[in-house]
């Protein structure tokens, strides 16, 4: 059990930094999710706190070491990679037990460990096998069974579900979110699918070309992010975001000729270029002549809900409905945003207006 | 390559597939041309060991009279039995040797960079000069650790010639393996021995193996640098062996196509026996 903290952490390979001095603290049993797109060094952190990347600058502590120095054989973690990186020349039994081995555990407590973790995980039947005799759900249970049994100090996956299909995918990802509740115990996650994030973590930390863009509790992010690019990237079907210009009373004026009222007090900013952002959730249908018309081109449904697709001046909309609704392409419907759904962010700057109006 | 045709019944009588097309007759032909262009040398030596002195000299291929005479000569001439096993001595204690060099080496050098873009060029660059250049250093340096004329000596030098082309050969199927199995053992907690011997190199076999058995086949071919650094019957290797049929007055080709042949005989045996390898290991990198 281990808190980690990770201190105003640099990292350059050769020439190129791809991490800009980030900081991050992780609770004990805490299970935070490092997400963003591809390149944005998610990967590269989770390295570092595994002792696999040197540090270039700053401070990494688990518990209250401070473990720069330390090598990754002696960080006592657990990782599960995202191709499983199981040793192909072994038996799942072995590759289970090799981590016990190497720290010399007594053959009848790695017997036992063993033993449990394949009852966990329903690999019992299998411990015999080779990792090129199961399927990919059976591999990536193996390279959890091999972290499992090593009973770390904190675990570290790295995109452990993206070789999976979906169904699988969903499935391991409630797995893993009752095995956290289960061990409590130290869990940094990392993965590019906004979805997992969401499902998964205590805390999201939203990275993006070596920054972090924001940390939060799942609901914090989604419904205050902090800037267009948390705004965008998490939540799908993506948020609407629509250039317009503050207005005296509460109104933004928005390109196309619309007009939406908001929530957040900013009569000082009046007259300023703004982005509103309304998630495709919060526009209802309603009443013609309420709210604003919209023309659909495109009607997407998933039988669970219906997407709605039309443009509102040079912009796309998209309108997501719980209910049915016999809206086909070539209508027009009349939209409403709830008010105080409503996000604002600077035009220039991207950063989300704060309750004092300050962007 | 099987040219089984499959045959097909058709309304009570079974009838061949068509009969051999002209391009499946052309390419069989082109494939006995190659063979036989490679394979001719071999027959012609056989020839030869059936032929008498004269018959040699006058030139013809197949023997006027098959004289079996020069096998019995052959061996109780020369002691082939003695070269033969003293290169097989030599070359299998040398591919052992450069393997051990070789495959910590490569690891540390495609994984770790160590001795960054410099090394790897720099190990190359040594093979490609004359082997003849290193003969003279080589022979002082062995007179100094009193390994001149002795198998453990050749053993060395074999071991140590063959480097660069086991790095070669040896960093292709290093770099096709996983880094992170390397790195999930490392976070499993084994050190830089533990992951070499108990992920790196057993997955590495095929490509150690392969390794091997082509730089045996390097060591127990060469020439040059057994005549020169060995100088008695008990060290001396196959090769330098044949090259003594030469006599006073004549060189006694019929026993040394004897000689030559037998000593071919191990090379091909390891050769068909470990083919799979071998070919892993000349086209290693070729293909994912």
């Amino acid at each position: 059990m281990a808190s980690v903290e990770i201190r105003n952490i640099y990292k350059s390979f050769g020439p190129v930094e791809v991490i800009h001095g980030i900081d991050v603290e992780i609770a004990d049993k805490e299970l935070v999710v490092l997400v963003g797109p591809s390149g944005c060094g998610k990967s590269t952190l989770l390295r570092m706190i595994a002792g696999l990347e040197d540090i270039t600058a700053g401070e990494i502590s688990i518990g209250d070491t401070v473990v720069n120095r330390v090598a990754a054989k002696d960080r006592n973690i657990a990782m599960v990679f995202q191709s499983y990186a199981l040793y192909p020349h072994m038996t799942v039994y072995r590759n289970m037990s090799f981590g016990l081995r190497m720290r010399k555990i007594p053959k009848d407590e790695q017997d036992r460990r063993i033993k449990w973790a394949a009852e966990v995980l329903e690999l019992t039947d299998y411990l015999k096998r080779y990792p090129r005799q199961l399927s990919g759900g059976q591999r990536q249970r193996v390279a959890m069974g091999r972290a499992l049994v090593r009973e770390p100090i904190a675990f570290l996956f790295d995109e452990p579900l993206s070789n999976l299909d979906a169904q699988l995918r969903v499935q391991m990802r409630t797995e893993i979110r009752e095995l956290h509740q289960r061990l409590q115990t130290t869990m940094i996650y990392v993965t590019h699918d906004q979805v997992e994030a969401m499902t998964l973590a205590d805390r999201i930390v939203v990275m993006r070309d070596g920054y972090i863009e924001q940390i939060g509790a799942p609901e914090r992010v989604y419904d205050r992010p902090a800037n267009t690019f948390v705004a965008g990237f998490i939540g799908s079907p993506q948020m609407n975001m629509l250039p317009g210009k503050l207005g005296p009373d509460g109104t933004i004026a928005l390109e196309g000729g619309v007009t939406v009222r908001h929530a957040e007090s900013l009569e000082a900013q009046s007259g300023r270029s703004v982005l509103y952002g309304i998630r495709p959730e919060d526009l209802q249908l309603v009443g013609e002549g309420e709210g604003f018309e919209l023309g659909i081109d495109v009607v997407e449904t998933t039988g669970r809900e219906i997407e709605l697709f039309g443009n509102l001046g040079s912009r796309r909309i998209c309108v997501l409905l719980q209910a049915r609704a016999s809206v086909r392409p070539g209508d027009t419907v009349w939209i409403s945003p709830a008010p105080e759904r409503a996000h604002i962010f600077d035009a220039e700057s991207g950063v989300r207006f704060d309750a004092n109006g300050q962007a | 390559m099987t040219a089984v045709r499959a045959r097909r019944f058709d309304g009570g009588t079974w009838l061949s597939e068509a009969p051999v097309d002209l391009w499946t007759l052309a390419r069989w032909t082109g494939t006995a041309a190659v063979v036989l262009f490679f394979i001719f040398p071999m027959i012609f030596m056989l020839m030869v060991s059936f032929k008498t002195q004269p018959d040699i000299a006058s030139g013809g291929f197949i023997p006027e009279e098959w004289f079996w005479q020069n096998y019995p000569d052959a061996w109780n001439s020369v002691a082939v039995g003695t070269y033969l096993r003293n290169s097989i001595v030599a070359a299998a204690l040398g591919a052992l040797v450069t393997l051990v060099i070789a495959v910590p080496a490569t690891h540390a050098i495609v994984r770790y960079r160590v001795g960054g873009k410099f090394l790897p060029a720099f190990i190359l660059a040594t093979y490609v000069a004359p082997p003849i250049v290193a003969l003279f250093p080589l022979f002082f340096l062995l007179r100094s650790i009193g390994l001149v004329n002795s198998l453990f000596g050749m053993a060395l030098v074999y071991g140590v010639m063959n480097l660069p082309v086991a790095f070669w050969l040896l960093s292709s199927f290093v770099r096709r393996l996983p880094e992170e199995l390397e790195d999930a053992a490392r976070i499993d907690g084994a050190g830089y021995g533990s992951v070499l011997f108990r992920i790196t190199i057993p997955l590495l076999m095929p490509g150690i193996i392969s390794t091997g058995i082509i730089c045996l086949i390097l060591a127990y071919n060469e020439f040059l640098l057994a005549s020169f650094l060995t100088r008695s019957e008990s060290t001396q290797t196959l090769p330098v062996g044949l090259s003594l049929y030469q006599g006073d007055r004549q060189l006694r080709y019929g026993q040394m196509s004897v000689a030559s042949l037998i000593g071919i005989v191990p090379v091909y045996l390891l050769a068909m026996f470990f083919q799979r390898w071998l070919i892993r290991g000349l086209t290693a990198g070729s293909s994912r």
